[in-house]
């Protein structure tokens, strides 16, 4: 049997005038048979996105093929001209890119998305195309009114849907989906990933699926290619990656992977928890012997609620949080789990005092923090700092690490000069950036995801806060640098005593680095207590789903055998 | 220690220049790569210099007379003379002063304006901004000529220093609008809010902080002002609204259009300052193109291959 797609030896390289060439596909060769679904996985970087554009045509500059070829049932498909290549959008190759919100005309309603595809390739008559809308809907699981709808109305796993069906349209032989759930809720992916599971099945199409997310991929393909640096370093069926990975790339990718229900949990740097639990009182003891800290206080939420207005003119008011109570004690780790909307990151606004509470109070210590002035908002931020959950946009491109440490050391430590230096430098070294006077020179682009997320660290104890409050400070971070940031985070609590609110939907990471877990949904707590014992023994139903949503091979190995 | 100190001045010493000039180098880089700004470029050099070197390239002073009146174009005169029996050439080649330096002062003066009020208006919220927000208003919903006519007829006389003030009062407001939209953009961005964790003063998150992200928009907003500034400079001297008395091209066409030009057949008089003008104005609007290239990557790409 022929192969639909066939790749032979395709390099694609970045090529922009001032900067290096990037070769980014590095003679990559591989062919896909009729039907197949297979997964593209790799970390940030590692060429994925540029060869699923590269398959599809869809590449711009300054991306270049420089070399090799791609056969699309039997053509090369790099000798297309324009015409040809958009007439074969029917019946040929499509593609879903990852944001939904961004792929669609906001001005215009989902039907005449669809109105626009019928048109331009007259596949399908005029009078078929009310039918055929409904149908494509049905497919992806939406309800007819929504071809009525603007993209605006809709949430981001309909509008992910709606680009699905619109990718449908066209009735593709191959699809390539690039990270279509990335940026959607855990619970909306599982369910996005079910959709195009059995669309897949049902309507027969070859599937690509890029994804960073090695457990998504695991529990829906067939076969999967591994990508590192622009090469393929491993290709063969899932159950074979799963079960006997041969390449060294692909073993440390799968260890970052681990049940967060199970008794113990282990990952590369990263001891089990169960073991050091019985330590939590020694180092709470040892928290409050640590020097240069006057005294310790506890975070009180009692009762807050947070309703915001009305988003729109006889709308309902939204109601972020309900009715929240719970404290921090000085040294504790405490989880905050829930989807988006759920209230979470509200809750960490409330108790810095960039937002104010509708009802009930947040205290810190003595100060009660919706009633403080600007200077004393100040003082709370000397006690209780935050870490960003994006190190992309937390730090000023423009500033060198070196000035954006020395800001809070100059505000909140009074010191100046060679002092304020040393203390840039001291701060480098806990966060593990060394050699230290070359990151201090650095600017963030020079850095990894992984280290820039280390200097916002950084900046979050230059102040040496009591609080941290991370906001899902490892979601945006590749796999294999998650680990080393949690367990920075973790070494800073046991040593420097520092509390910590983690907020995060991602219930492994929760299991890592707290002992405490509170679950959120729709703005109520909906349980509580110990982050295992809640973990291993979930008694709300809200908390049960969140927990089989997370993407786990293994259990893709339970289910195949 | 002192060694390692030494070790890290020197360091810092052989990485942070080269930084700040390779982003100077580069953006050059790109505005010459760009070839309407390089076009641009071109224009607004020669401009400069002859302004620079008016008295070297005159063949006459600015307002020495006594020459025939209202000569035809001859080889001592390659313009011809003035109804004042001036040499034309002369009067362009000086006038290029006036034009140029109103042109950029005013322009610079107006972006001052409009960065420190459209930062501060982004930046704040509350009363403060809804008074900001209702000052500005004001400013753009007059109709701009009008209001300079006014206050020009107000601070009669008053020469260069009325003009640039007059083109400052009135076309600091976009400016300040598109700069505020930027800013309110930036404020959002979680650096910022890191910023203020980190114990930043206001005024430092607002200068420090947000005003470098947008360099390349207050380049472009520079590069308008500028060329409205100069359009508005020589259009109140066309109107006589300003001193009548020095050489500029915007006087040029004022005698001109006094003494008929037209008429005599003297268009030249009328259509080379206005040339001129255009010129200016449009070799700042080709570089605009440039900088727009600094500020969006995309725009600086080939075609698609």
């Amino acid at each position: 049997m022929n192969p639909i797609l066939e790749v032979k030896n395709l390099s694609v390289v970045y090529e922009s005038s001032g900067f290096n060439a990037l070769q980014a596909v590095d003679h990559v060769s591989f062919a896909l048979e009729a039907g197949e679904f297979v997964g593209l996985v790799g970390e940030s970087g590692s060429g994925k996105s540029t060869l699923g554009l590269a398959i599809t045509r869809l590449q711009k500059p300054p991306a270049r093929t420089n070399g090799g070829q791609i056969f699309f049932r039997g053509k090369d498909i790099r000798e297309l001209d324009a015409e040809t290549l958009r007439q074969q959008r029917q019946g040929g190759f499509a593609m879903v890119l990852q944001s939904g919100m961004n792929a669609l005309n906001p001005v215009r309603t989902i039907r005449n998305h669809f109105i626009d595809i019928f048109r331009a390739h007259g596949h399908v008559g005029k009078s078929g195309w009310d039918a055929r809308q409904i149908e494509l809907m049905e497919k992806v699981g939406l309800p007819k009114e929504t071809l009525a709808r603007f993209p605006g109305e809709l949430s981001g796993g309909m509008r992910q849907r709606v680009s699905i069906a619109l990718a449908l349209s066209l009735e593709p032989q191959l699809m390539v989906f690039d990270e279509p759930t990335t940026a959607l809720d855990v619970l909306v992916q599982q369910a996005i990933m079910d959709t195009i599971k059995s669309l897949q099945k049902s309507e027969g199409f070859t599937a690509v699926l890029i994804s960073h997310d090695l457990g998504v991929v695991l529990e829906s393909t067939q076969r999967v290619l591994v990508m590192h640096e622009g090469r393929i370093v491993e290709d063969a069926p899932s159950r074979d990656i799963l079960e006997n990975p041969q390449d060294e790339y692909t073993r440390m990718l799968l260890s970052h992977y681990a049940d967060p229900r199970a008794e113990v949990v282990e990952l590369p740097g990263f001891p089990d928890r169960a073991g050091r639990d019985t330590g939590g009182a020694a180092r709470t003891a040892g928290a409050t012997a640590r020097d240069g800290r006057s005294s310790d206080s506890a975070i009180v939420v009692d009762h807050v609620s947070k309703v915001y207005p009305p988003p729109r003119r006889g709308e309902q008011a939204v109601t972020a949080v309900d009715d929240v109570s719970f404290t921090l004690e000085p040294g504790q780790s405490l989880a905050l789990v829930g989807a988006s909307g759920s209230g979470k990151s509200t809750i960490a606004k409330l108790i810095t005092g960039i937002e104010k509470p509708t009802a009930g109070t947040v205290e810190f210590g003595r100060l009660d923090v919706a009633q403080l002035g600007r200077r004393q908002i100040r003082e709370l931020h000397k006690n209780v700092q935050m870490i960003f959950q994006d190190p992309y946009s937390a730090l000023n491109p423009l500033h060198t690490v070196e000035y954006t440490l020395t800001r809070p050391v100059v505000n909140f430590g009074g010191l100046r000069g060679p002092a304020a230096r040393k203390r840039v430098l001291e701060l480098l070294e806990t966060v593990g950036l060394a050699p230290v006077e070359q990151f201090a020179a650095k600017l963030p682009h020079q850095l990894s995801g992984g280290q820039r997320q280390r200097v916002v660290i950084a900046r979050a104890l230059a102040s040496n806060p009591q609080v941290l409050i991370a906001d899902e400070p490892v979601s945006m971070l590749d796999v294999s640098l998650r680990a080393g940031v949690l367990a920075l985070l973790e070494d800073l609590r046991a040593q420097w005593g520092v509390s910590m609110l983690y907020i995060t939907h991602d219930l492994l990471s929760a299991r890592l680095v707290t002992e405490n877990i509170m679950v959120l949904n729709g703005g109520r707590v909906v349980e509580r207590g110990n982050t295992a014992q809640v973990l291993q023994h979930p008694e709300d139903e809200y908390t049960i789903r969140l927990l089989d949503a997370v993407p786990n091979p293994a259990r893709a190995r339970g289910a195949a055998v | 220690m002192t060694t390692t100190q030494n070790l890290t001045s020197a360091t810092e010493a052989a990485i942070k220049p080269p930084r700040r000039f390779a982003f100077i180098t580069r953006s050059a880089a790109t505005l010459w790569a760009n070839w309407k700004s390089r076009l641009g470029l071109i224009i607004l050099a020669c401009f400069i210099l002859v302004a620079i070197f008016a008295p070297l390239l005159a063949p006459y002073g600015a307002s020495q007379d006594g020459f025939e009146r209202n000569a035809d174009a001859s080889p001592e005169h390659w313009f011809g003379t003035t109804a004042a029996g001036e040499d034309v050439l002369s009067q362009l080649i000086y006038g290029s002063q006036i034009s140029v330096a109103v042109g950029f002062i005013a322009g610079l003066l107006s972006t001052i304006v409009a960065m420190v009020i459209g930062l501060s208006w982004g930046y704040i919220r509350g009363f403060g901004a809804d008074v900001i927000n209702f000052i500005v208003n004001l400013f753009l919903v007059i109709p701009g000529l009008p209001l300079m006519i006014v206050i020009a007829a107000y601070l009669q006389n008053g020469g260069l220093v009325m003009i640039v003030a007059v083109i400052v009062i009135t076309g600091w407001a976009w400016g300040a609008r598109v700069l505020r939209a930027q800013t309110q953009t930036l404020r959002s961005r979680d650096f910022v809010t890191a910023a203020r964790f980190s114990g930043e003063p206001a005024w430092r998150i607002v200068f420090k902080e947000i005003l470098p992200n947008m360099t390349s928009i207050i380049a472009g907003g520079f590069f308008g002002a500028a060329t409205s500034a100069i359009l508005a400079e020589a259009g109140l001297e066309f109107l006589g609204l300003g001193d009548s008395s020095i050489v500029s091209w915007g006087t040029i066409l004022y005698w001109a259009q006094n003494s008929n030009a037209l008429l005599t057949g003297q268009w030249i008089l009328l259509f080379a300052p206005g040339l001129c003008i255009a010129l200016l104005a449009l070799s700042l609007t080709l570089i605009n193109f440039g900088v727009d290239a600094i500020s969006n990557p995309r725009l600086r790409e080939g075609k698609s291959r």
